[in-house]
């Protein structure tokens, strides 16, 4: 192992600017399971879909230079197929003939990952592919940053912070916080759980979608791109805490850190196992993980 | 999904022959190939392609074995793991009695499947699978037709001669294949008295991000980098070292043939040029008339001439053909008898024999090993210079 | 006059407990309707099967003149039918004050347009339930009596509200919050003519409140009349053998 502390610090930057990225990932799954109760393990398929998507739009209609304009579309577009699929596959869940519930959406979801990933196989091609980015290289302090990256991790903060604003200070987040606390306190309050419950689908496979959409140049496009970020998604949640959005950003920094941190410095081929360690470490000091509490969202 | 194969196989024969001459039962070869990560899904399909195209090649031409039997091609996803290749190796043998088993491409599913081959009985042919242990254990099940590490890695070793490289990182997964390259880098380089200064770093087949390690290998100043990155880290690895400006300046090498993949420029419009990669055929090389046969199948059916790893595929199902029809049989150990003791035709101009030979050459028949360059953007790889040729020996 | 709020013949079996047998209650505009009766009668049941929690095996349940069977909770709420929950259904990581806007949901889409007018109301309802000074605290930091202060001040946010239905509003509170609960009750009761049916078992507090109560016994009513009536009633007596009603 080489150290400079001119090396130290661009392996943090390093660790910081991938961390966010894997948050983005963890707010859909805890999105969801905090408002619909259920985990979607199908998410790495949406952020597939909405890595596709932008592939798509950016090859065969707006160039590269326009990555910004497919974001958007790419992100409307997986919320709409999300807001198809709710009441298709998941609506049923909430039906008095179904007893158990959790095994009910880990099969439905499980289903419905290996059918996207077998589509997409199927249409598209085991290959990968990349939209491609004009961006240049940018200087974030001592690190160069590959222009697409960096696009990413501002995005990637900017619809965080969205997301926050909308649970925050909308009509619509309160009713969805008003939901992750008690179903059936919103429901003879007024509201239309089942509608809900499909927009928080949607919303949640958007997120998805847009990380999807954001990596699609930096990461490559492939059938199963979603794969690793799902997992760490995973991770994030039990090292932030289930439902928190603080805890999802603060758990995605801590496990890029702790990955860059303990491949560069200690030994590169546990990258991987890092986090793991971490999320151990995370389950018995705080079970409950960093900012994360039954139930709570924001 | 296999039935279907066979079916279709069944079918594609019947049109294609006229008539129902070929009512036999078909000959079944298993096809053990990675069609979904974390195995490498484009290599399979690669040689899924050439084996299907046997398969018409063996019906057709040859008008199949024994006298007039069909052969069928029945395929098992490994995923690259190693549960998964034993798995599907049992349920060719046991359920579709396969005569023999190829198409490995990942060394450590290909050594896994060969500790129950060697009790089962049926033969195994590595297809792209490189790890000196699949051949060096002498199983007599085992056989290979592709470049083994050490010839591989002295291949290497004769690059950095020839253009003067002397401080070379080493870059690799943590699979069979990766640390098997690593060290062997650093026994060769020993051994041979070469004088290199080698640093070597592994990783993790599924790291998302491989800045952290290629900063070190920044600071570590080296003349060459050795990508030795399999599938989407192989990519990875391009993509960053080029934003943290190691690319051009630092040449870097590409461990086997990725970079003729038509994806390549697709991937890398920019920073694909100035990359040195194997391959294991060009054009110029001269083909056998089964070869010939192939390159053209092959452009026909899928619009671009044939890549090794389809080509490999196509050479060892003809060549498990061949077998039965030498052994005159389809009992597996006669197959076995007769691939150590015959000679076979496949698409590269020299013929194909297994001896009983030391060390990793056991039962191994190398393709001639290149080393090409990528001089400019969007050049096709046919037209890339070769640096080195290497033969199939390790000195 | 007509009533606002019938059931008639009530069935809901759970296997083998038969929670209503034949519930037939009858609520007018404007009445404040107490509803007792022992542990495990059927009273929670009762108020689940008529806020749509529950689908009834049989009867109906008419609210205004049209059936409530086989309508979604929210549909009735938004009907104007609202409730408490015995075991209190705050949400607790929310503010006070939020608590009470989620309760405003219950208007649908035009609630959207009056936000001012929403505030307006939520301030008013923490000045007379004394929850001003705690408006920006999450829920969950109440103590018991507040929350179920709070409980039942949600439901009055609603413009609409024509009927409410508390299940325990006062079980295991202070002698202090319990008068502010009647008398939140009593106010919205006579300034804006809203039902109420309140499941109890305080009868001081059921006396200065009810007009009338029904009594409810394994699973349907077998008494109806003013408190005291009921209490003469030989089944009820036997129910409630040895207690102190006064
Ligand atoms: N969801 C349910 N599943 C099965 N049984 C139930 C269910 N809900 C209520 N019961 C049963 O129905 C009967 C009536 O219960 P209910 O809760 O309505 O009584 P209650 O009058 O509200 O009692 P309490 O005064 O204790 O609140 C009880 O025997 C109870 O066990
Ligand atoms: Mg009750």
């Amino acid at each position: 192992m080489i150290f400079t502390w001119q090396l130290f610090a661009q392996t943090v930057i390093a660790g910081v600017s991938i961390g966010v990225l894997y948050a983005l990932m963890a707010l859909g799954i805890t999105f969801i399971y905090s408002i619909v109760r259920m985990i979607n393990w199908a998410m790495g398929e949406f952020y597939m879909i909405g890595s596709y998507l932008q592939y798509l739009l950016v090859v065969y209609l707006f160039g590269p230079g326009l990555w910004y304009v497919a974001l958007p579309l790419s992100a409307l577009a997986v919320f709409l197929i999300g807001t198809v699929i709710e009441p298709i596959l998941i609506k049923p869940m909430f039906g008095a003939a179904i007893e158990r519930k959790d095994d009910y959406a880990t099969v439905v979801t499980i289903a419905l990952l290996l059918l996207l990933r077998n589509l997409a196989t199927g249409l598209a091609g085991p290959y990968q592919r990349t939209p491609g980015s004009n961006l240049p290289t940018i200087m974030l302090g001592p690190l160069p940053q590959s222009g697409a990256r960096f696009a990413a991790f501002v995005c990637g903060l900017a619809a965080i912070a969205l997301f926050y604003l909308l649970l925050k200070k909308t009509w619509f987040g309160m009713a969805l916080r008003a939901a992750a606390q008690s179903r059936l306190g919103v429901q003879t309050a007024g509201v239309d759980v089942l509608r809900l419950d499909q927009a928080a689908f949607g919303i949640g496979v958007a997120l998805a979608g847009i990380a999807g959409a954001l990596l699609a140049p930096v990461f490559f496009v492939f059938p199963t791109d979603g794969i690793v970020t799902t997992v760490k998604g995973f991770e994030i949640i039990v090292i932030g805490g289930l439902g928190s959005i603080p805890g999802a950003l603060v758990g995605g920094i801590l496990l890029g850190l702790v990955e860059s941190l303990g491949a560069a410095f200690i030994s590169s081929p546990y990258q991987n196992v890092y986090g793991f360690l971490l999320v151990l470490l995370i389950l018995v000091i705080r079970p409950s993980g960093l900012f994360g509490e039954r139930a709570r969202l924001a | 999904m296999r039935r279907t194969i066979q079916a279709l196989a069944a079918l594609s024969l019947i049109s294609a022959a006229g008539a129902p001459a070929y009512a036999a039962e078909p000959v079944v070869i298993g096809l053990e190939i990675p069609l979904s990560p974390p195995g490498d899904p484009a290599a399979g399909q690669l040689i899924r392609r050439g084996a299907d195209l046997a398969v018409q090649y063996v019906n057709t031409v040859m008008k199949g074995v024994l006298g007039g039997r069909p052969i069928a091609v029945d395929v098992e996803d490994t995923q690259g793991r190693d549960e998964a290749g034993v798995a599907g190796y049992r349920r060719l043998v046991s359920e579709d009695h396969a005569v023999g088993v190829t198409g490995f491409f990942h060394s450590s599913v290909n050594i896994a499947v060969n500790e129950v081959a060697k009790e089962l009985g049926v033969a195994t042919i590595g297809t792209q699978t490189s790890a000196a242990d699949i051949t060096a254990k002498h199983y007599e099940v085992a056989f290979r037709t592709h470049a083994i590490d050490p010839i591989r890695v002295a291949a290497f070793i004769d690059f950095a001669r020839k253009k003067g490289f002397k401080r070379i990182s080493v870059v690799a997964e943590t699979t069979d294949y990766g640390i098997g390259i690593a060290n062997e880098m650093t026994k060769q380089n020993e051994e041979k008295n070469a004088g290199l200064t080698l640093q070597q770093i592994t990783f993790d087949h599924a790291t998302t991000d491989l800045t952290p390690q290629l900063l070190q290998v920044q600071a570590f100043k080296p003349d060459l980098v050795i990508n030795v990155g399999v599938g989407q880290p192989l990519d990875l690895m391009i993509d960053q070292a080029a934003t943290l400006g190691l690319l051009p300046k630092t040449p870097m090498l590409v461990s086997y043939d990725a970079p003729v993949r038509p994806q390549y420029w697709q991937l890398h419009p920019k920073d694909g040029a100035g990359i040195y990669f194997v391959a294991y055929y060009s054009p110029s090389q001269q083909l056998s008339p089964l070869g010939q046969w192939f390159a053209k199948a092959y452009q026909a059916k899928y619009g671009e001439p044939p890549v090794y790893s389809a080509l490999n595929g196509f050479g060892d199902v003809a060549i498990l053909a061949q077998a039965v029809d030498q052994a005159k049989s389809t009992d597996p150990k006669a197959v076995v008898k007769a691939l150590e003791t015959g000679t076979f035709k496949s698409w590269a101009a020299t013929s194909v024999t297994f001896p009983a030979a030391s060390g990793p050459y056991w039962h191994n028949w190398s393709p001639p090993l290149l080393i090409l360059e990528y001089t400019a953007p969007n050049q096709s790889w046919r037209d890339a210079p070769v640096i080195i040729t290497h033969t199939g020996t390790a000195s | 006059m007509d009533a606002l709020l019938t059931t008639t013949g009530l069935f809901k079996r759970f296997g083998g407990v038969v929670a209503a047998s034949g519930v037939s209650l009858s609520l007018r505009p404007g009445e404040i309707r107490g509803l007792i009766g022992p542990n495990g009668a059927g009273k929670t049941t009762l108020v689940n099967l008529i806020t749509g929690i529950y689908g009834p095996s049989g009867g109906d349940i008419r609210f205004r003149g049209e059936s409530l069977v086989g309508l979604a909770p929210h549909q009735i709420a938004r009907r104007g039918l609202l409730r408490s929950f015995q075991v209190c259904r705050l949400f607790g990581n929310l503010s006070v004050a939020e608590n009470l806007l989620v309760a405003d949901l219950a208007r649908g889409a035009h609630a959207f347009a009056e936000t001012r007018q929403r505030a307006a109301r939520a301030r008013e309802l923490l000045d007379i339930t004394n929850l001003a000074r705690l408006a920006d605290q999450p829920a969950k930091a109440l103590s018991g009596g507040q929350r179920a202060l709070l409980q039942v001040a949600c439901g009055f946010m609603v413009p609409e509200l024509r009927c409410y239905v508390l299940d325990e509003p006062f079980a295991g509170i202070n002698p202090v919050i319990k008068d502010a609960i009647v008398e939140l009750i009593r106010q919205a009761n006579e300034q804006r003519g809203i039902a109420f049916l309140i499941v109890s078992h305080e009868m001081p507090v059921m006396r200065r409140l009810c007009h009338g109560v029904s009594v409810l016994m394994d699973g349907h009513i077998v008494s109806e009349g003013t408190l005291d009536e009921v209490a003469a009633h030989p089944q009820v007596i036997a129910a409630y053998l040895g207690k102190s009603w006064a």
